[in-house]
């Protein structure tokens, strides 16, 4: 039994996506990246090249190599226009002989023979079906393909002979816009009205979509088949261009050579400028003339080339409005709007998109790759692929427990797939602490007063012990229906204590969003917050380790640096009792140097003679059982500290 | 016949007795077996799937590592293009300047980096025009089918193509012929 994949069978690129471990995957080409030129070629030696191939040799074979097929799928010569130019037209734009066979139908002459659409097309789909076919190990049977939503039920049927040429068993023609609205997984919600934008290389489509029942309905299309990204790339070219001449005197478009340059760097420079504010055109030895080499060096801000497009984004809002009407909507009636192709990463066109239906639009999903994704998924469902898939839910929120100084340790992040359990050890603050207290949380504040108190229950019978010491085990565990238990056990005495706790969300999207948002808009306040308390932690944790010390080794340090060290101490002890984090900082450091040299103390009177001068005296190191000075992060508030 | 008869009121009879609906346990019990068929057939698929993405994973982690480069080198070439075009403008009354030659060898610096990197040089100039390494930008005069010119050089790295090449390819014409636009 072989594989069904999803293809987007375009004008100028096409792409074929599968469904693998139940997620779609575009697959790449055999030449490496994921989507291939739709070009078909017959060499001089009469070799049939497709694709990236075909397009690399079409300035010396432009007769025989055959490009934006799709054109002529399904048409007929004397045919009324519909979207496209009538095939007249068309055919007097390309460089290849397009001719006419019986019955008005379409043919085109490559090699010397003649060949009709669907034969051509179907050697592109060859192409993905044999990549596919390398990628996955397996044979690929059969296709879901996909086709603009204004194509007649001629050039579907033409489109779905292309598959069958190819040997494939098309499993369905899906429209372009549906494709991409399952890509988002639409097709669960019940009755909404979607908006595809498909702004590309070449062509803008809009296409307004109702989904009932699974079922999507297209309600109009519309667009215009001469715009996309390359008019994009041309506005940035001729101002490069106009700007040179004004610098330089010379006018670039006469140069072939530095146009081919002009138009990758503009190309380049647009993509760049969707995430930065401005970038430098280098170009240099672009040009010479009498008086030398000329350079380019031109800077392009992001508002500069916005103006030089902005006539071009506006372009697209006619043909939006007029498909709302056709369609009997209201921008305001649209859920959802979806946004398709390449030029849609610019943040102009978002901004103009937004602005135009009052909504954020979806594309989370790759828009050069959204069609074929969509494709895919419905060839999966059609094949039966799709397994039963288990739904899976996540936490919504990052869920854990207080720790000292009022600090929240997560244990479970947000957006863990459940059913899920972590544990983390967990120990005493105080010397001698008889209990622990679990208080559990939930939220993304890393201060447990700002998030939301599950739970809380303590576990005792803790055997007297120096802080830090005893071990308690700390387990969360989440089962498939979100039903929360924490544990905390003794590994000591073996004691545990437990709870349960049902509604660990009981939050709406919105609720958990808005969570989300504070945590984000606290972020600098609330690291300051912990930053706090962390520098407390290690003062504390600091001064302990230091009295301790000097209690052990009592016998082992001479008298001057005790009195030092127990200055030092007390130097700590007032720091922590007021606000002033560097001071606090400062007597830490200043306890942690006063402490090596104990060490170095202790050592000395164990030690043989030191070495000759040139080497330094051994790291002061804490007395074992201890943590090294310094402090390590997140002790707990009240009861517990991480060890 | 009269088997039937008595295996058929077995049930009645263990029904009666007992108070079990016989016929209905082995009713409920069928249909617990295949839901649990059906669970243990989801979990195994379920097995295999997350088998077969750790092992794609593997294989897509071990490319990237090949060719994690691969973007980062590409567009360095473009700076060697500079270097080169650089060179080719050297002003002659500079070409003697050991201030030059320096250049010369950073340039060959950068170029044996990226050697060091697997990417090598393809050459064209004078060979035929090969659309699996070549891309042409420009018919002219010169010998049919064969690279004239090199627009842009281009490179393989290990035994990928990261680059296609540039070329000015003959037009088969001689003397005088005319660009063949397209």
């Amino acid at each position: 039994m072989g594989r069904a994949v999803g293809i987007d069978l375009g004008t100028t690129f096409s792409e074929v996506a599968v469904i693998q471990g139940g997620e779609p995957v575009v697959i790449p080409s055999s030449e490496g990246g994921n989507i291939v030129p739709s070009y078909v070629a017959v060499s001089k030696t009469g070799e049939r090249l497709v694709g990236q191939i075909a397009r690399r040799q079409a300035i010396l074979n432009p007769e025989n190599t055959v490009y934006s097929i799709k054109r002529f799928m399904g048409r007929k010569w004397g045919e009324p226009p519909g979207r496209e130019l009538p095939v007249e037209e068309d055919a007097k734009r390309k460089t290849y002989k397009v001719t006419r066979a019986a019955n008005n139908e379409v043919r085109v002459l490559m090699g010397g023979k003649e060949y009709s659409p669907p034969e051509v097309s179907a050697m592109i789909l060859q192409k993905l079906k044999a990549d596919a076919e390398a990628y996955l190990g397996e044979k690929v049977t059969d296709a879901v393909i996909t086709v603009p939503a204004y194509f007649n039920d001629s050039q579907r049927q033409a489109t779905k002979d292309a598959g069958t040429i190819a040997g494939l068993n098309v499993l369905r023609i899906i429209n372009e816009p549906t494709a991409a609205a399952l890509a988002y997984g639409l097709d669960k919600k019940k009755e909404e009205t979607i908006a595809v934008y498909d702004l590309g290389g070449g062509t803008f489509d809009i296409s307004i979509l109702e989904i009932g029942e699974g079922t999507f309905q297209v309600k109009s299309t519309n667009g215009d088949t001469h715009l996309g990204g390359d008019d994009f790339d041309q506005k940035i070219m001729d101002y490069l261009c106009d700007e040179f001449k004004r610098e330089q005197g010379i006018d670039l478009r006469q140069d072939r050579m530095a146009l081919q340059r002009l138009k990758e760097a503009a190309e380049k420079a647009k993509i760049e400028l969707s995430s930065v504010a401005q970038t430098e055109i280098n170009l240099p030895f672009i040009t010479a003339d009498a008086s030398g080499p000329k350079h380019l060096n031109i800077t392009l801000t992001k508002a500069k080339m916005e103006q030089l497009v902005m006539d071009l984004v506006e372009k697209s809002i006619g043909p939006c409005r007029q498909a709302l009407t056709d369609a009997g909507k209201t921008a305001a009636q649209i859920d959802e709007v979806i946004l398709v192709g390449g030029q849609t990463r610019m943040p102009l066109v978002q901004e103009k998109v937004k602005q135009f239906f009052g909504k954020e639009s979806n594309k989370s999903v790759d828009p050069d790759l959204v069609v074929a994704i969509g494709a895919a998924i419905q060839a999966g469902v059609l094949k039966g692929e799709v397994r039963e898939v288990l739904l899976l839910d996540v936490a919504p929120l990052t869920l854990g427990i207080e720790t000292l100084g009022g600090v929240a340790t997560p244990l479970i992040p947000r957006n863990t797939t459940i059913p899920t359990s972590k544990s983390q050890i967990f120990s005493t603050a105080a010397d001698n602490q008889p209990s622990v207290e679990i208080h559990v949380l939930q939220g993304e504040r890393p201060m447990s007063a700002d998030n939301r108190t599950l739970g809380r229950f303590i576990l005792d019978g803790i055997l007297p012990a120096p802080r830090g010491v005893p071990q308690v085990e700390v387990t969360f565990d989440i089962d498939a229906n979100g039903i929360l238990s924490v544990r905390a056990q003794d590994k000591g005495t073996g004691k545990e204590q437990k709870i349960t706790i049902t509604a660990s969300s009981g939050l709406s999207k919105e609720e958990v969003a808005k969570m989300a948002r504070e945590a984000e808009a606290h972020s600098a306040d609330d690291a300051k917050k912990k930053d706090e308390v962390e520098t407390r932690n290690i003062a504390d944790n600091l001064v302990y380790t230091a009295e301790r010390t000097l209690r052990e080794q009592k016998d082992k340090i001479p008298s001057e640096l005790n009195q030092e060290v127990e200055g030092k101490i007390a130097a700590v002890r007032s720091a922590i009792q007021g606000k002033d984090m560097d001071y606090i900082r400062s007597t830490t450091r200043d306890l942690s140097e006063a402490m090596q040299k104990i060490g170095a103390a202790v050592y000395q009177q164990t030690a043989p003679p030191p070495p000759p001068e040139g080497e330094a005296p051994p790291e002061g190191e804490a007395p074992d059982g201890q943590a090294p000075p310094g402090g390590e992060e997140g002790t707990v508030e009240g009861e517990f500290r991480e060890v | 016949m009269a088997e039937e008869t008595r295996r058929i009121s077995e049930n009645d009879w263990i029904g009666a007795r007992t108070g079990m609906d016989v016929e209905a346990l082995k009713r409920a019990l069928e249909e617990e077996q295949k839901k649990a068929e059906k669970n243990l057939l989801n979990w195994q698929k379920a097995e295999a799937d997350f088998s077969n993405y750790r092992k794609r994973v593997e294989q897509e982690k071990a490319e990237l590592i090949s060719f994690a480069n691969a973007k980062l080198l590409t567009e360095l070439l473009t700076v060697i293009d500079d270097f080169e075009r650089a060179f080719a403008n050297v002003p002659p009354e500079m070409a003697q300047l050991p201030w030059v030659d320096g250049v010369r060898l950073v340039h060959q610096k950068l170029r044996s980096v990226l050697k060091s990197q697997g990417v090598t040089e393809i050459e064209s100039a004078g060979k035929p025009f090969d659309p699996n390494i070549h891309e042409a930008v420009m018919q002219q005069p010169g010998e049919e089918g064969s690279v004239i010119e090199e627009v842009q050089k281009g490179y393989m790295m290990k035994d990928r193509l990261i680059r296609a090449a540039k070329v000015v390819v003959g037009s088969g014409k001689k003397v005088e012929a005319s660009e063949a636009e397209v």
